[in-house]
């Protein structure tokens, strides 16, 4: 290859990426050059390049080809990113050639699965949560408590075991049970990369089965003032929402803000409407980056305030009502529509401060220091008297630092050693006249990691390992208001060994084997009674004696069965593309011993009558599954994208399936480029068929009445059952179209056209009510 | 320069490390959550039925549930054991007895909250003399004789009247369910409208 060094050697190069603005593709063959210099070379057919020896901190290139304009950047050499640049057909019309950035991949996961959702993803439905948004790549579905609360699930996993990283920090909410969603402002994110494989050693041993990373604003160098409003309107639930973001970077100083409002009334299924399902949302975030020769600094907050409806219906105070609600077709509480949000509800408000400074000290050598801190303030309403005092408030406060050091190539090695320091407070504030269902806790984590990565020739060898001591403080009150307290430390380890072949320029196999051991968390040891609808007993809240459960003692820890989940997955994806045809294959297998997991227990006599329960439990369990993409171009303008995802999962320990594990599902969306016509510079069409099917693998069914009449008897070695059939298997179609007009971008996005009813087997409100129906979505966005 | 700028930006550092770490030790106590005065938690419910005839025939038949949300099982601790042909009384204990050292009165709260309560009623079929039939679960409009009423002249059930039969009958059963419903209680609502706060069967037998 053409490339001659100019500069002395460095440890690696300069790198970017050439793509059509227009479609995407790559731009092959393209001679890439920094003016006024002999440094050259030419773009692969995947338009990628590579200036080899040539690592300045800024860049000026010159790239240059028959068929597009010739085009000038200058960007800052961005930390781990590597640039995408934009070339404009020649034909087209005189627009600015924008330059986006696009994430690398995190050092220590270079051999995971990964998938990644752009802005452009991200902005055409921007009130959606982050699990709905990412619940669009393979592998990735989501667990929810109704239409506002949804949490990831990562093959099969969610919760504690998969961790969400917003701007580098562990986003630190009430991560317990099914009805707390992460708190994340989607408008604030400029893209969000999920990892699929055992992250732990990088992020940390709640990385056990995936990571997903938010990303913030990039807050690039040399950009001039941009801005951007977007409003939308959706018709299922009349909801409006209002975002905005404004930025500019210069030689040494860079800045953002961005804010969003969203509002939503009660959602409507096919047949009837979703009684206090609204939300109302409000966010915002700030950013600056100061560079000075080899430093950086950047400084980012953010805010979050929302208020989350929960179905009426789900809260079925009298028992009989449970056993009602669950066998009626519709829900038991059916209000006209509304756009206030009553009780059931949550109201949380999230801050995070950030601060990070890279020191780039010498060629390929790095010091990178962050701290961030967040508050987590939550209250739950539910409906009872008084129904205007929370019936849980907690405040949460998390410190977080990381020093990382990346040392300079030594011996074909490339690495990372880092230091973490983690501190969570959890307090209950008083007054809200029940006995707390979380206790209070301190956890102070340290941590310490080293990542190597070893290139040679196509082979790329990756591993790490990670020590984390953990030790948690817990005070509690036992209904009849006694203390108790628990005190508990454990040291975890954490390794993971990657390799990536290079099969050839289009193809490449990655598989990666990591291990993650996890501390239980405080919900899972010391959940203790009624929440909605159910009771929960955490790991330490019962005792089993011969079958038979009692909930009187709170055990410690020490004297406990209860040990830690140790997780082993192993990850291997393959790649391939040829002219038309992509290919991605992502298999894994997960073993997890102690696995911790919530089940129903049976319904208990209570003096309202008979109540449904559920314990926390663990067991030794088995995931096994596949995730296929397979993108078809049948010509220049149109093309398909299949997926499917598979998974198998068990308890193996006793033999017995699981509960809530995610059916098969799969999906085609077929594209169509139309390009320019009449006033739009661009269109595109999209059509998505998808099917969920029923999950086979379900345990059975044991209805409430059977279990109030006595005819079928449970104890705590009984196999796992679950109250209702899981719903059969649904067809959904979605469809969009989305356009440009100059600087005015917009999207028509329809949901469930068919408005078919169906129920979820992984919302938690499945035994409630039907999902909602046809949802059409209207959003427009001017940049200038 | 770049020196000068390099030793500032290590102060600015180990400034900001001191600074944290500042706020996160101030942060550290052990303190456990306020102790909390349960609303709405019943452990305890003893029927007391007292012969008009002979205040010393008084019948009590007692449900606890001495963990309130534990798991642990309600005990019906008693049968109700009735003189054939007599009238009785039937008053009611309701308590929250969680903390042994401080008992409350729920029927007390009741009686404050007497609009939005009322006590439903079933039993065997004809067990009772007056009211005849089985009670107005299935209807609320059906016949049982409540002692009281509420501001609205709705019927509340803290206190009731009963006749036995002549016949001695066993094994029959005695249900009571005490419904929540606040805003929304007239004289039609029924046993299904509003929460339940207690709902307790008992073994009926008259002698």
């Amino acid at each position: 290859m053409p490339v001659q060094g100019q500069q002395q050697s460095c440890s690696c190069c300069t790198e970017g990426k050439v793509l059509d603005k227009a479609t995407n593709a790559p731009v092959a063959f393209a001679t890439v050059n920094v003016p006024n210099t002999n440094v050259y070379t030419q773009t692969k057919e995947d338009g990628s390049f590579v200036l080899t020896d040539y690592c300045p901190d800024r860049v000026s290139i010159s790239i240059n080809v028959l068929g597009y304009k010739e085009a000038n950047f200058t960007t800052t050499r961005q930390d781990g990113e590597i640039p995408t640049y934009y070339l404009e057909e020649t034909v087209a019309s005189l627009d600015e050639v924008t330059v986006k950035v696009e994430a690398a991949k995190e050092k220590g996961t270079e051999t995971i699965a990964q998938s990644r959702l752009s802005k452009d993803d991200i902005l055409s439905n921007s009130t959606q949560s982050l699990a709905v948004s990412l619940s669009k790549l393979e592998g990735v579905t989501f667990a929810s408590t109704g239409t506002n609360v949804q949490l990831p699930i990562i093959h099969g996993l969610s919760g504690n075991r998969i961790l969400v990283l917003n701007n580098d920090i562990k986003h630190a909410f009430q991560n317990w049970g099914s009805d707390h969603a992460p708190e994340i402002d989607m408008n604030a994110a400029n893209g969000i990369t999920v990892i699929k494989g055992a992250a732990g050693v990088r992020f940390g041993p709640e990385a056990l089965s995936g990571a997903i990373l938010v990303e913030p604003n990039p807050l690039a160098l040399y950009n001039p003032f941009y801005g951007r409003v977007g409003a939308g309107y959706q018709t299922n639930g009349r909801g409006y929402n209002a975002n905005a973001e404004i930025g500019a970077g210069g030689e040494h100083f860079s800045y953002f803000a961005n804010g969003s409002y969203a509002r939503i009334g009660d959602r409507k299924a096919p047949d009837y409407n979703l009684s206090n399902t609204g939300k109302e949302e409000t966010a915002f975030s700030l950013g600056a980056r100061y560079n000075i020769d080899a430093w950086d600094f950047k400084v980012y907050y953010s805010y979050i305030d929302q208020n989350l409806g929960l179905l009426r219906s789900s809260v079925t105070r009298s028992p009989d009502l449970f056993i009602n609600s669950i066998n009626a077709d519709e829900p038991i509480i059916i209000n006209p529509f509304t756009y206030d949000v009553k009780e059931p509800n949550q109201t949380t408000e999230h801050q995070l401060a950030k601060v990070g400074i890279d020191w780039r000290y010498s060629n390929g050598g790095k010091l990178h220091f962050h701290a961030g801190i967040q508050q987590n303030r939550r209250n739950e309403f539910d409906v009872r008297r008084p129904e205007e005092i929370p019936i849980i408030i907690l405040d949460l406060v998390t410190y977080e630092y990381q020093l990382e050091w990346e040392h300079p190539d030594w011996k074909g090695f490339d690495g990372v050693i880092g230091v973490q320091y983690f501190n969570q407070n959890n307090d209950n504030n008083p007054g809200t006249l029940t006995t707390p269902f979380i206790p209070n806790y301190n956890t102070e984590r340290v941590s310490v990691f080293v990542i190597e990565t070893l290139e040679v020739g196509d082979d790329t060898f990756e591993a790490g390992v990670r020590f984390d001591r953990e030790t948690n403080d817990v005070r509690g009150r036992e209904t009849d208001q006694d203390i108790f307290r628990d005190n508990y430390t454990f040291t975890n380890f954490t390794a993971s060994l990657g390799y990536l072949w290079n099969i050839s320029d289009n193809s490449s196999l990655s598989t990666n084997v990591g291990s993650a051991f996890r501390t239980p968390n405080v919900a899972e040891l010391f959940s203790f009674g009624q929440q909605g609808y159910r009771s929960t007993f955490g790991l330490l809240r019962f005792s089993d004696d011969n079958g038979t459960l009692s909930t009187s003692e709170v055990v410690l820890l020490e004297d406990s069965d209860v040990d830690l989940e140790r997780g082993y997955k192993l990850t291997t994806e393959y790649r391939t593309n040829s002219e038309n045809n992509s290919h991605l294959l992502t298999g894994y297998v997960n073993y997890i011993d102690n696995f911790v997991y919530e089940r129903p227990i049976g319904v208990f006599g209570s003096i309202r009558g008979p109540q449904p329960a559920f314990i926390i439990d663990q067991a030794e369990a088995l995931f096994i599954g596949l995730d296929y993409t397979w993108k078809h171009n049948f010509s220049e303008r149109l093309s398909s994208t299949y997926g499917l995802s598979y998974l198998w999962s068990r308890n193996i320990g006793d033999d017995q399936p699981l509960i809530e594990q995610p059916p098969i599902s799969t999906n085609l969306e077929l594209q169509w480029e139309q390009g320019g016509f009449w006033i739009f510079d661009d269109s595109t069409w999209g059509l998505r068929p998808s099917y969920t099917f029923e999950q086979f693998q379900a345990p059975r069914t044991v209805t409430p009445e059977s279990l109030v009449e006595g005819t079928v008897e449970i104890d705590t070695d009984s196999e796992i059952f679950d109250f209702i059939d899981a719903p059969e298997g649904y067809f959904l179609l979605d469809m969009q179209w989305s356009f440009q007009v100059k600087n005015l971008g917009g999207s028509i996005t329809a949901q469930n056209v068919l408005n078919n009813s169906y129920r979820n087997y992984l919302n938690e409100f499945r035994y409630f009510a039907d999902e909602p129906g046809i949802n059409i979505l209207f959003s427009l966005n001017y940049s200038f | 320069m770049k020196t000068f700028n390099q030793i500032l930006n290590f102060r600015l550092i180990a400034l900001l490390f001191v600074a944290v770490f500042a706020a996160s030790c101030s942060n550290d106590d052990d303190a456990a959550p306020e102790e909390e005065n349960e609303v709405e938690v019943i452990t305890s419910v003893s029927l007391i039925f007292t012969n008009n005839a002979d205040a010393t025939d008084v019948v009590t038949a007692t449900a606890v549930d001495p963990d309130g949300e534990g798991i642990q099982e309600l005990q019906v601790n008693d049968e109700i054991t009735l003189t054939a042909d007599a009238t009785y009384t039937l008053t009611m204990a309701i308590l929250n007895a969680l903390d042994p050292a401080d008992v409350e009165d729920i029927g007390e709260e009741i009686l404050e909250e007497d609009d939005e309560h009322q006590f439903f009623f079933s039993f065997t079929t004809d067990v009772f003399a007056d009211p005849a039939g089985n009670g107005n679960f299935d209807d609320a409009a059906d016949a049982i004789n409540y002692n009281d009423t509420d501001d609205n002249g709705n019927p509340v059930g803290l206190s009731t009247s009963w006749t036995t039969n002549a016949a001695a009958s066993t094994g029959g059963s005695f249900r009571v369910r005490l419904q929540h419903q606040p805003d929304i209680k007239t004289a039609d609502t029924g046993v299904n409208d509003g929460d339940t706060d207690f709902d307790l069967t008992f073994v009926l037998n008259v002698q």
